[in-house]
């Protein structure tokens, strides 16, 4: 990366993202902490400080399944995608409401206590081995330090410094978290007296994550087998598979070799892929070797240009080399071997559209 | 009741580590295995919570981006 880091990058889109998310917030804590208790049973009514307990609980439990469905609703439909595009705000401010969600926990029901409210909190249940009062608090702590750690690497520094499996790994934490925070809720708050409506948006919520990712399983691996079939019968037609898409760096190219002479060199540029033979028509320098600029491609021998679309020299040089054509099926990269007369133009596959 | 404080305080001495950690990787490591990070000082703070958190990985990525460069990311 060599972009410098800042603090937040911010535009116009995120700005009206977190706007609308905070305002949601807000608006969703409201009505809990203010509008909602007008309807409350009279016979039973609920503490101030219960009441905003369970508002910040419930908050964070909505988003956490809203961040979790964002995922699954993006790759289901492409509408769902400006949701995705700034879902690390969604995170670090869930993870701040759960935080406040604690801090009332601990000031409410630990504060009055001779006793640490952090110690008093870890041991006053310790009944680990049964399940009806069973201690739920302490799978709200595992998930809310898993939220912490979550919000405390969103930076894109993290990616660059974990590295992409590393990064990624850690924040699939994220289903731990939820599985967690499930626990948590059915342990504890719907163990109290029946709520049929915090009953039923648990269950719902559990039912919506689960039921999005089984369709989006589903739907990938129907489309992967289409993608096999595809290649498959590409195959069959004598086209080769030449490698996958993330083997190529940007304005570089891989060299595929079809016999003893015959080498082909696939150029990734511009988001599009072409393929020209790997012989310059001067020297038979190794254009493969060459660096994409401006759509062409410059030997690295002797400095001669081919358009990579057509495998010519720019005006008013008259070299002409073979082109290849190429399909992209998924990110993998297949080859018709045939050469193309010299300076036939192929349409560059535009990897966005494939891919 | 003893085991919930021993927890507590093992935790205060894992954060506290993690300070330290975070105190040598933000003014000795990070210039040295993370380019753009070069000259760029107003985020490093933000960083702070993070290292205290998994300051272990940290250690381990930082010694593994000194020996193999960026072979390692």
């Amino acid at each position: 990366m060599s972009v410098q880091y800042t603090p937040v990058i911010w535009n116009r889109n995120k700005i009206f993202y977190d706007a609308v998310l905070l305002i949601a917030v807000a608006l969703y804590l409201y009505i809990y902490i203010r509008v909602a208790p007008g309807y409350e049973d009279v016979t039973k009514p609920i503490d101030g400080a219960i009441l905003r307990m369970r508002a910040f609980g419930s908050c964070a439990f909505l988003m956490l399944t809203v961040i979790l469905c964002i995922g699954p609703l993006a790759r289901l439909d492409r509408r769902f995608l400006p949701l995705l595009y700034n879902r690390r705000h969604f995170g670090v401010m869930t993870a701040g409401i759960a935080a406040v969600h604690a801090n009332y926990v601990l000031t409410w029901y630990y504060n009055f206590s001779p006793t640490d409210k952090y110690v008093a909190l870890l041991s006053s249940n310790t009944n680990y081995g049964q399940v009806l009062g069973f201690p739920f608090e302490t799978l709200g702590i595992a998930a809310l330090l898993i939220l912490f750690v979550l919000a405390a690497t969103s930076h894109d520094f993290w990616l660059s410094f974990l590295g992409a499996p590393i990064w990624k790994a850690l924040h699939m934490f994220i289903y731990a978290a939820y599985a967690c925070v499930v626990l948590h809720v059915a342990l504890g708050a719907l163990q109290g007296a029946g709520d049929p409506i915090f009953t039923s948006v648990v269950a719902a919520s559990v039912v919506l994550v689960s039921g999005l990712h089984f369709a989006t399983g589903r739907m990938e691996a129907r489309r992967d087998r289409g993608e096999e079939t595809a290649k498959a019968s590409l195959q069959e037609k004598g086209w080769l598979v030449a490698g996958e898409l993330d083997e190529i760096d940007d304005d570089c190219a891989k060299v595929v070799t079809l016999s003893d002479d015959e080498r082909v060199a696939i150029f990734k540029y511009d988001g599009k892929l072409s393929a020209i033979t790997n012989a310059c028509a001067h020297q038979n320098g190794p254009l493969g070797e060459g660096k994409v600029l401006w759509g062409c491609i410059t030997c690295p021998w002797h400095g001669y240009q081919y358009n990579l679309s057509d495998g010519r020299a720019p005006a008013p040089f008259t070299e002409k080399i073979s082109t290849y054509k190429l399909k992209l099926i998924g990110s993998t990269i297949l080859l018709d071997p045939n050469a193309l007369p010299p300076g036939t133009h192929v349409d560059p596959v535009e990897i966005g559209e494939a891919a | 009741m003893q085991s919930a404080a021993l927890l507590l305080e093992l935790g205060r001495w894992y954060l506290m580590a993690g300070g330290v950690v975070a105190a040598a990787f933000l003014v000795f490591g990070i210039d040295r295995v993370e380019p753009s990070a070069r000259g760029s000082y107003a985020f490093r703070p933000l960083l702070i919570p993070g290292i205290c958190l998994i300051w272990p990985l940290v250690l381990y990525r930082w010694f593994t981006l000194e020996k193999h460069g960026e072979d390692a990311r």
